[in-house]
């Protein structure tokens, strides 16, 4: 049995890390000038298993962070560390490795057993390296996620939830879905 | 009056730089992180009056971070005041942030706090004071605005004294004048370093706070003032040196100013 289980997640770590990669999210929290602050938020997110390490720029409250290799990431875990120290998200970045996926404004591709709603953007293939910035509310100050919301009319982004308009194709409802842009 | 002036213009001058709100006298209304802990020895060197005596309390405390919104602190009281060293007492602070608007670099915030303190030493004043003086409680809020350059901090608060554990030395003055009104503004200022580079750098702030008390029975109040030095080290452990001056006394107190000194050390994912 416990051969069977090693080969799946063998397997399942082996499509994750062939289809899906994240290399890098870059944040930048709200709310804090001091350096014991920001020090709350770097200690807060060094308790996620799949960050290996944090760079931490304390002027610009920036964190640049590296993720472990063929690791899933919780992206919504890293907002709620933040918030669990005391602060906001104000902007989050990820670098993340796509193998030749083909994107549309406001359409959905799967990632990691999550989903990335692409916003903003015109259709085009992604191969390798991208950058997606999140969009959706708790990721972005509260000015901006007003001024994001303006640019789809489609209502998962405004009630933060995956199943409303995003149904059928090939998502299942409850999945995780994040709005992105690149 | 003049004294008072060249007060407000240093507490103006605080303002001018960079802001730090991590007061010693008060609280702002940002929490500590979920799930850390503080420890803190706070000493205060109190000159009573008329007499010169010089009363010293200790008042080791523990703080902790239950979520984002809710926090508290335990502390005791132990001092010399009655001629020998006592444990007259301890209380629970506990407080909830409810109000938050943040943008890089600055926020406002506000939350409700609640305070329970008990002691059993002799009532010897008409200010109630529920750090280390009287049995209470206290019912308050803390509004915080951070600006890049400016903070700003502002508490009111209900304090209702009641009767000391024992009920000692009640002269008939204080036990009528029990209910009270407490103000607070803090303001602070970072001074080293010019530019942040690690946690393991020095910082140095400089602080003004000023206290206040109305008594609601008999109408007096009393105004202090306190420049605070402090060192945040290694971005974990602080240590403050503050000094209490009595602007007003009409509200009566038998040692109303005085030095102190605290330690505080903080761990992060304490549990």
């Amino acid at each position: 049995m416990k051969t069977i289980i090693s080969f799946i997640s063998a397997f399942f770590i082996f499509i994750v890390s062939a289809n899906a990669q994240v290399s890098k999210i870059n944040l930048q929290a709200s709310g804090l000038t001091c350096s014991m602050c920001s020090n709350a938020i770097n200690k807060s997110l060094k308790t996620l298993s799949f960050i290996d390490n944090i760079k931490s720029n304390i002027k610009e409250s920036e964190f640049e962070i590296q993720i472990k290799p063929n690791s899933k990431v919780d992206f919504s875990a890293v907002k709620k560390k933040v918030e669990d120290a005391g602060f906001f998200v104000a902007k989050m970045e990820a670098i993340v490795d796509l193998q030749n996926v083909n994107i549309e404004n406001d359409a959905h591709i799967d990632f990691q057993g999550d989903v990335l709603h692409f916003m903003n953007v015109k259709p085009r293939l992604l191969n390798g390296l991208t950058q997606i910035r999140f969009l959706d509310k708790g990721y972005v100050s509260a000015k901006e996620y007003k001024k994001n919301s303006t640019m789809t009319s489609m209502n998962c982004f405004r009630s933060g939830k995956t199943i409303l308009c995003c149904e059928g194709k090939h998502q299942k409802a409850g999945q995780t879905l994040y709005h992105v842009t690149l | 009056m003049r004294k008072l002036i060249f007060l407000f213009a240093l507490s103006a001058l605080v303002q001018n730089l960079h802001a730090q709100e991590l007061f010693t006298y008060t609280e702002p209304a940002s929490n500590m992180a979920s799930r850390s802990m503080g420890f803190r020895m706070t000493s205060t060197l109190m000159t009573e009056r008329p007499t010169a005596v010089v009363n010293t309390h200790f008042n080791p405390e523990i703080m902790v971070g239950i979520s984002k919104r809710w926090m508290f602190h335990l502390d005791a009281f132990i001092s010399n005041r009655a001629g020998e060293w006592e444990a007259e007492g301890g209380s629970i602070y506990i407080k909830r942030r409810f109000y938050s608007i943040d943008d890089v670099h600055s926020h406002f915030r506000m939350a409700a706090i609640g305070r329970f303190s008990f002691n059993n030493s002799d009532i010897h004043q008409e200010a109630v004071d529920l750090n280390g003086h009287n049995s209470g409680l206290e019912l308050g809020l803390i509004a915080t605005q951070l600006l890049h350059k400016v903070a700003l901090s502002g508490t009111i608060s209900y304090i209702q004294g009641t009767e000391n554990v024992g009920e000692k030395f009640y002269t008939k003055d204080v036990k009528l004048n029990r209910r009270a009104l407490g103000f607070t503004f803090s303001t602070g200022k970072l001074f080293l370093p010019k530019s942040y580079q690690d946690y393991n750098q020095l910082n140095v702030n400089g602080m003004v706070e000023w206290i206040g008390q109305t008594n609601l029975n008999s109408g007096n109040t009393f105004l202090d003032v306190s420049p605070v030095l402090q060192f945040i080290i290694k971005s974990r452990m602080r240590l403050d040196l503050g000094y209490r001056i009595p602007v007003s006394n009409r509200l009566s107190r038998t040692a109303p100013g005085g030095g102190l000194i605290r330690f505080e050390y903080n761990i992060f994912n304490a549990f």
